[in-house]
């Protein structure tokens, strides 16, 4: 049975390929912060949503759902828009200059980045690499979407330069 | 040598004759029957290690410091036994709430745990592989340019204030030290970045060196922390998102990342050191008005000279042709007017929400807006 994204297995496959790369995470440092993941749905239905919670230099919790739920933020965004993402770091093994978390959130074009607390928001970059190297892990896993289409096969990883 | 001792030591006959006695073995030991405060620290996270927090135990914590410290002239470090004729050192910041912050202690570690490498951490060899085109790569390097010259003083200022704070702010004086590392790191990286551009180093900005003059020169610390932890850095923060935003390459976009890690923890102190002062001290809410006043009218002329703004238009636009300029010009709007919001966020968060309505930069940003049909 693959690992379907969105889902809580996909995010609990990237806490195993997390706690494989121990040494990596912990040269990156004290990785402290709780924040949300929401893929809002395609026209009406119900968002997926999931709480990862990072304590010292591990991912200690991985739940579903938001409400209720103590987050510094919460990234959020359509469908496609992580799909673009996730396929960009399946593809080259990590996100290129278009998909980096940063980047795709920075104007809230592809995905948006929901607070209530400045200081809270300010932990996405406190911690940005920890979190985009996480995220790249995704490259690692075998999964597929809910139609039951895979990512892109991986290839090697273009230079790409911003022109 | 301005500073001299005031005994020639190798003359001195009852110096010369204990050290010889206790080099004979016959050792005095005073100092073992001090009555000292004896405590137990352990960590509470074995995983995170023995902390500073752990440490906030009896007379060596930090928890029950005073507002003022008048005990503690000189280094011994808080909680030592303190002999008659210590020196005063003249601290000149000895008022907690000139320094402290909520959580200091917590931005400390996580300094010290996330400390990187500019020699190592960056893939040079990928970066020089990458020829960027003329424009872009000028553009790059003049903004390279404008973060070494704004790193170099953001290190001169917390190295100017460290050895200023009394020995009691152990927390925030260690902190102090982390961030002048940062930005010395930071410093090398955008120079060594500049140079490996191919196209060096470009124009110094003299508007931007008011600015920046402005920071080194505060008259407190206090002041020097509300301008250059909270406002600059704060700024300066959503500028180093904006250039990992614009980066040419994925090496660039590293770069940015890593910068903006340690600018992001020099902010949260300044967010909790303005909340600690508000919640402690109401009554200096007027003065702060004031200094950001002034503040925000040398940050408006530095960061939006020519030669910092426009190469953001030609970064952002990718390119000089007409229709790049255009979306160059888009997306720096928008670049200033998050940088200008996120910086009345924080400012609101830590208990200032009319600062807003004080601020000229604030009537700007929404003059800003209107002209470009956005409401707020």
């Amino acid at each position: 049975m693959p690992i379907v994204f969105p889902s809580l297995a996909f995010f609990e496959a990237l806490q195993r390929e997390m706690r494989t790369e121990k040494d990596r995470f912990s040269r990156l440092g004290f990785f402290d912060t709780n924040f949300g993941i929401r893929v809002l749905p395609d026209g009406t239905g119900k968002s997926a949503e999931f709480v990862l919670g990072f304590d010292v230099f591990d991912c200690v919790r991985i739940a579903e759902g938001v409400d209720g739920a103590e987050t510094d933020f919460v990234i959020e965004g359509g469908f496609p828009a992580w799909r673009e993402m996730l396929d960009n770091i399946h593809e080259l093994g990590s996100a290129d200059t278009a998909h980096s978390l940063n980047t795709l959130t920075h104007f809230g074009e592809a995905l948006q980045v929901r607070y209530d607390d400045p200081d809270g928001h300010d932990k996405m970059y406190r911690f940005a690499e920890s979190i985009q190297e996480f995220l790249d892990l995704s490259a690692r896993i075998d999964f597929t979407y809910p139609d039951g289409s895979p990512p892109p096969a991986r290839r090697e990883k273009l230079r790409r330069i911003g022109t | 040598m301005s500073y001299l001792s005031t005994v020639d030591f190798a003359e001195d006959r009852a110096f010369v004759d204990r050290f010889r006695q206790t080099m004979k073995g016959d050792l005095d030991l005073s100092w073992m029957d001090v009555p000292r405060e004896r405590v137990r620290c352990q960590a509470q996270n074995e995983r995170r290690g023995l902390t500073f927090r752990d440490l906030d135990v009896g007379s060596y914590g930090f928890t029950d410091m005073p507002e003022l410290i008048r005990q503690n002239r000189s280094f011994a470090p808080r909680g030592a036994a303190m002999p008659a004729g210590l020196p005063d050192l003249q601290a000149e910041v000895n008022r907690k709430s000139e320094v402290w912050a909520y959580n200091i202690e917590g931005y400390y570690e996580e300094a010290m745990t996330r400390q990187w490498n500019a020699t190592t951490d960056i893939p040079w060899a990928e970066l020089q592989a990458v020829d960027l085109p003329e424009d872009i790569g000028k553009a790059y390097a003049q903004l390279l340019t404008f973060l070494t010259e704004v790193e170099m003083i953001a290190t001169d200022v917390p190295c100017k204030w460290l050895g200023r704070l009394n020995a009691d702010f152990f927390e925030v004086k260690n902190f102090i030290a982390t961030q002048a590392m940062d930005e010395a790191r930071h410093a090398e990286i955008f120079r060594k970045r500049a140079l490996s551009t191919g196209w060096g180093l470009m124009r110094a900005s003299a508007q931007n060196e008011f600015n920046l003059k402005f920071l080194r020169d505060a008259d407190s610390f206090a002041e020097a922390s509300l301008a250059l932890h909270l406002q600059a850095e704060g700024m300066v923060l959503t500028l180093f998102r904006f250039s990992e935003y614009i980066s040419p390459t994925d090496g660039d976009k590293k770069l940015f990342r890593l910068v903006m890690q340690d600018e992001a923890r020099h902010v949260g102190y300044g967010m909790q050191h303005l909340k600690w002062v508000l919640d402690h001290f109401p009554e200096k809410r007027e003065l702060i008005h004031h200094h950001l006043d002034e503040a925000e009218n040398f940050v408006f002329g530095g960061g939006y000279a020519t030669e910092v703004m426009e190469p953001f238009i030609i970064l952002s636009g990718k390119g000089l042709k007409k229709e790049n300029i255009e979306q160059g010009v888009r997306i720096t709007l928008a670049f200033q007017m998050k940088q200008t919001d996120e910086y009345f966020e924080r400012l609101a968060k830590c208990g200032m929400p009319e600062r807003r309505d004080r601020s000229r930069l604030w009537k700007m940003l929404e003059l800003n807006k209107q002209a470009l049909g956005i409401a707020s």
